[in-house]
């Protein structure tokens, strides 16, 4: 990862945004949702992320929990592998229901 | 209160806000209308498409009763009320023409005549031009005596002006500062022949509390106020003959 | 021409600036407009206005306008005029070019909140359908995204819940970090009205603004919080709620999740949020804090409105879920004077919000994961949708960084110009392949773009806007459009020329559309809005002309009932440091509209020609800086140069300025921290350090000085 996740002109870099960021991203949303119980906590994460997140950048953030997630707060990790066990889609806690 | 903002009707000036109280009904030049408890007569005969000529009275801010021209005749009452300060009561039977109220309307409008440019009488559209037009007042009897034409226009505004030769010193321009925007920027400055439309202590308008929210053009009745893109080649003062 | 011209028609329509969105009569005389008057029957002014409404519209005119088409290959080369389609089929060329190197998702979109409803929705649609991916954003991402966020979690809708007169009948006014009386003048009015009348106003916000003192607006408590900790100061609020159990038990019982409200009680009145606590952190007197709590407490009818100064933090939207935590528990929702109400910044802000121009919802608010609404879209449009949401405009950028993407068309906006952390902007731009700019003026953003389209001002189109209050209110076209076309023309061409056949006779079948395809814009129409004039949102079958008040019986959520959000204070990572030792907060000024696009065009830069960077007495004396000097201002992010100004309306620690000049490069200060939720940017807290510019010429002058001394 250089040093602002850029590549060079033409290539790609090995995530839509630098990992770092999404990192960093993803430990917001973890705070946000600390002081929920447990499995409210992991669902809060869970939902946000598949909600609002381009899928790329869920995907990026997947693969870097499965490499061990360093930095990650423990319950952000919980929600992070929730997406990926897939299972039967929730709605968020938040939003206006169905019209 | 919110007949006050919500009751305004933009094809129509009903010289004092609109209020919300119950109906109360009353004749006017023989029309009968019913308006909220706590309008005016003024209100009521615009209602009645029996409009009253007016200069300081307009439906964004309160009445206020200096200009004199708003006179009516109401039954069983002495003398010559201002409708724009008089509150509708039920059966009132309310007279907006008369002789006698052509004559007052005409002594009023000749005294404001007297100290504004008569070269800018002929082709004006404000509503004091037309006030002068509907009570048919075209010239006055008082000589050449002191007059505020000589008075600098203020044109710092880069948006408007204000010419005091055109100012009839109504003050809805102070109350619309106050009551509309909430400024408090206007006063009328000094007592008498001397008052006059002053900004914070007398400044130009440019340099004063004024945040030019144009309320008080708007409220204008005689382009004294007025905005500068009306005017094509810039803003010259027309002469006055008696200047 | 001792008399002024006399207009000879009026066109109505609505105000491009603020929120507010006043209803205006345009008076034409001969070919030009000659005044702008407001219109006494438009329901969000009554006949009032503001200096930028009512005289600062010379901008259609001006000079600078671009009248054609113009493209480039590289963003070295030169413009080169050229036609319409010539335009046109290069970006949509350039586009699919894209795409096919790079995939389907690396172009999108961001549409601006000065446009109209008709063109966001038109927008959104061009890359839902048309790009096949779901990157759009508009601008409310950069400002208003955390108020959508945080009033559904709480509320269920994330809009005003009251009309803008409903003030007149609050009798405590609670503003947060905002000033109505600059950024929304209009409105600042009507509430200095009812204050004159007797209301008591209660003011959170950094500086001593004109609404919290002034010759005739005085607030009862201001609480001049320090930058930054908006939701300790609110969550310390509602901890004196809680403890003197000031909240309307009945009021949550029957219209709130009463479980819900027992583990917020229990966050907010723990012992860490007293107001002894949080007094000292946030730079305020606790017993302040305790009077606004009772003060709000008690009402009988409090309404809240905030801005900019609640949203713009890394933790935006929570600050958001506070006001309607402490609103639903003092039961000050659901009836006339009381109430949540975002002040709206750009005239059409709530109409992008509400439009679908987001990456994660379509209009109405509906997640684009939701396979059904998805399905209604797609047998309407007649093409097949990404179940995913797209990037948001701050990810657009990070993405172009790592190459990810390479292609954006923009309407009105300026990012280079408005969004954060401007050096990481400009980087990102500089690698995109085609950037398509659609605005009235070449801007700061368009040095990096490969194709303008030269657009058309609000005078020149025909569309909806709706304002802050949730009104929508028609734009009529007074003029024709000078370079040819009105935006939304402008979309449909692009849209056509790759490969999407719809056309539309004239902007009411595009509003035809969106409100078929939006719930709550349901009974809209051209017809309805020439009839009534405007209408508020619910518009549908039991609300024909529209709802003024929302919540009365329910909330708009699953099970119709509010509910309380955990809010937990989490302190922001920009933090003073040895070396940059003061806040940044920014903010605007009555004369100048954002940007300044516009308003930079028209006199009204002579009350405002330069941004000015407000400091307190004691940091200046301890920097060695006099009033008007020029200053250097340094973040970790980049350095800029203003002219001080002498201030007591900020505490010390805290600096302010405006973000309207281009040369002023406020944005190069501030960072990459945003919200947790929205990413919205942390545009209010920025550490710098302030240090007096000694120019040459201040040398000679302070040399002869001391020469002659």
């Amino acid at each position: 990862m250089s040093a602002h996740g850029a590549a060079p002109a033409g290539g790609m870099g090995p995530t839509v945004l630098d990992l770092e960021r999404l990192v960093t991203m993803a430990n917001q949303i973890g705070d946000f949702f600390a002081p929920y119980p447990p499995a409210r906590q992991a669902e809060g994460v869970r939902n946000h992320l598949r909600n609002y997140w381009d899928p790329r950048m869920r995907e990026a953030l997947v693969a870097y929990v499965a490499d061990g997630g360093a930095g990650l707060h423990p319950h952000v990790i919980a929600g992070v592998r929730l997406l990926s066990e897939g299972g039967a889609e929730q709605k968020g806690y938040y939003g206006p229901p169905k019209a | 209160m919110w007949a006050e903002v919500r009751g305004l009707r933009d094809d129509v000036d009903f010289g004092t806000p609109p209020r919300s109280g119950a109906p109360v009904t009353l004749t006017i030049d023989g029309v009968e209308v019913t308006v909220p408890a706590g309008s005016s007569v003024m209100l009521a005969a615009a209602e009645a498409r029996r409009a009253v000529p007016k200069l300081c009275a307009t439906d964004m801010v309160e009445a206020f009763g200096s200009c004199r021209v708003c006179l009516v005749e109401i039954e069983g009452r002495r003398g010559f009320p201002a409708s724009c300060t008089t509150l509708v009561e039920p059966g009132m039977v309310v007279r907006t023409e008369s002789p006698r109220l052509q004559q007052l309307r005409s002594g009023v409008m000749e005294l404001y005549l007297s100290d504004f440019p008569a070269g800018e009488l002929p082709d004006g559209w404000s509503e004091f031009h037309e006030t002068v037009r509907r009570i048919g007042v075209t010239t006055h009897g008082y000589g050449a005596g002191a007059t505020h034409h000589d008075l600098p226009v203020d044109a710092s505004n880069p948006y408007f002006l204000f010419d005091p030769a055109k100012c009839i010193v109504c003050s809805r321009c102070v109350r619309a500062c106050e009551e509309v925007q909430g400024t408090f920027a206007l006063t009328i400055d000094g007592r008498g022949f001397d008052s006059k439309v002053a900004a914070s202590q007398d400044e130009p308008f440019f340099d004063s509390e004024c945040v030019s929210c144009g309320a008080c053009v708007q409220a204008c009745p005689s382009h004294a106020l007025v905005e500068k893109s009306l005017f094509d080649g810039g803003y010259v003062r027309a002469e006055s003959p008696e200047a | 021409m001792p008399n002024p011209r006399k207009p000879e028609r009026s066109v109505v329509t609505t105000c491009a600036y603020c929120g507010v969105g006043c209803g205006f009569k345009a008076d034409v005389a001969g070919d030009r407009i000659v005044r702008m008057t407001p219109w006494k029957e438009g329901k969000a002014n009554h006949g009032h206005a503001c200096i930028k409404g009512r005289f600062a519209f010379d901008y259609h005119s001006h000079p600078d306008r671009v009248r054609t088409p113009m493209i480039r290959a590289s963003i070295d080369d030169a413009w080169t005029p050229v036609t319409w389609d010539e335009a046109i089929g290069h970006a949509a060329r350039e586009f699919r070019r894209i795409q096919g190197k790079y995939g389907r998702s690396s172009i999108g979109g961001v549409s601006s909140s000065r446009c109209t409803n008709e063109e966001i929705f038109l927008v959104q649609k061009l890359v839902r359908a048309v790009f096949g991916n779901n990157n759009i954003d508009n601008c409310a991402r950069i400002c208003h995204s955390p108020t959508q966020f945080g009033l559904s979690a709480t509320i269920g809708w994330g809009a005003a819940s009251q009309h803008f007169d409903s003030v007149l009948q609050a009798d405590v006014i609670l503003v947060v970090g905002a000033n109505p009386t600059e950024g929304h003048p209009v409105f600042g009015s009507l509430m200095k009205r009812r204050v004159r009348e007797g209301a008591t106003l209660l003011v959170i916000d950094p500086r001593r603004t004109e609404t919290v003192d002034s010759a005739h607006c005085r607030a009862t408590v201001h609480l001049p919080l320090r930058p930054g900790t908006n939701v300790a100061v609110l969550d310390s609020i509602a901890h004196v709620v809680v403890r003197e159990r000031l909240y309307d038990e009945a009021f949550i019982r029957a219209r709130c999740e009463w479980h819900e409200f027992e583990g917020w009680a229990a966050l907010v009145g723990d012992d860490r949020y007293a107001p002894e606590v949080i007094g000292p952190e946030a730079g305020i007197d606790p017993e302040a804090i305790r009077t606004a709590a009772r003060l709000y407490a008690k009402g009988p009818n409090s309404a809240i409105y905030y801005g900019l100064g609640v949203t713009e933090h890394s933790q935006g939207s929570t600050g958001v879920m506070c006001l309607g935590n402490l609103a639903l528990a003092c039961g000050m929702l659901g009836r006339e004077g009381v109430g949540v109400n975002p002040l709206r910044g750009q005239g059409n802000v709530q109409g992008g919000s509400c439009l679908g121009s987001w990456p994660h919802v379509f209009s109405g608010y509906r997640f684009v994961t939701d396979a059904d609404v998805r399905a209604t879209f797609e047998a309407d449009w007649g093409v097949t949708l990404d179940p995913e949401p797209g990037l948001r405009l701050p990810n657009m950028f990070d993405a172009a960084l790592t190459g990810h993407y390479r292609g954006m068309y923009i309407m009105g906006e300026d990012p280079v110009h408005s969004d954060p952390n401007q050096h990481h902007i400009v980087e990102a731009m500089r690698r995109m392949e085609c950037v398509v700019v659609q605005d009235l003026f070449l801007n700061e953003t368009s040095k990096y773009a490969h194709v303008f389209l030269p657009g058309s001002s609000s005078l020149e189109k025909d569309g909806t806007f709706t304002n802050a209050e949730r009104r929508v209110s028609r734009v009529r076209k007074v003029m024709e459009p000078l370079a040819g076309y009105q935006d939304w023309e402008i979309v449909v061409k692009l849209m056509n020329a790759m490969g999407y056949d719809r056309t539309y006779a004239h902007a009411g079948e595009v509003l035809d559309e969106l409100a078929r395809l939006s719930p709550a814009y349901k009974g809209l129409s051209f017809a309805l809005l020439d009839r009534v004039g405007s209408a508020q949102w619910p518009v549908d079958e039991s609300a024909p002309e529209g709802t003024p008040v929302l919540h009365r019986e329910k909330f708009p959520r699953a099970n119709g009932r509010g509910t309380f959000m955990l809010t937990e204070y989490v302190a922001t990572r920009e933090r003073v440091t040895d070396q940059y030792p003061l806040l940044l907060t920014t903010g605007r000024i009555l004369t100048q509209y954002n940007v300044g696009t516009q308003t930079r065009r028209t006199p009204n830069s002579r009350w405002h020609p330069e941004d000015i960077l407000d400091i307190h007495r004691e940091d200046a004396e301890a920097r060695g800086i006099k009033d008007g000097d020029w200053v250097s201002v340094a973040s970790r992010f980049g350095t800029t140069k203003l002219r001080a100004r002498l201030s007591e309306r900020v505490n010390p620690g805290v600096v302010y300025t405006t973000f309207h000049h281009v040369q002023s490069k406020v944005n190069s200060l501030t960072t990459d921290i945003s919200d947790w939720a929205t990413n919205c940017p942390e545009y209010k807290v920025t550490a710098v350090d302030v240090a007096r510019l000694v120019t040459p010429a201040v040398r000679e002058a302070e040399a002869a000085a001391g020469a002659t001394a």
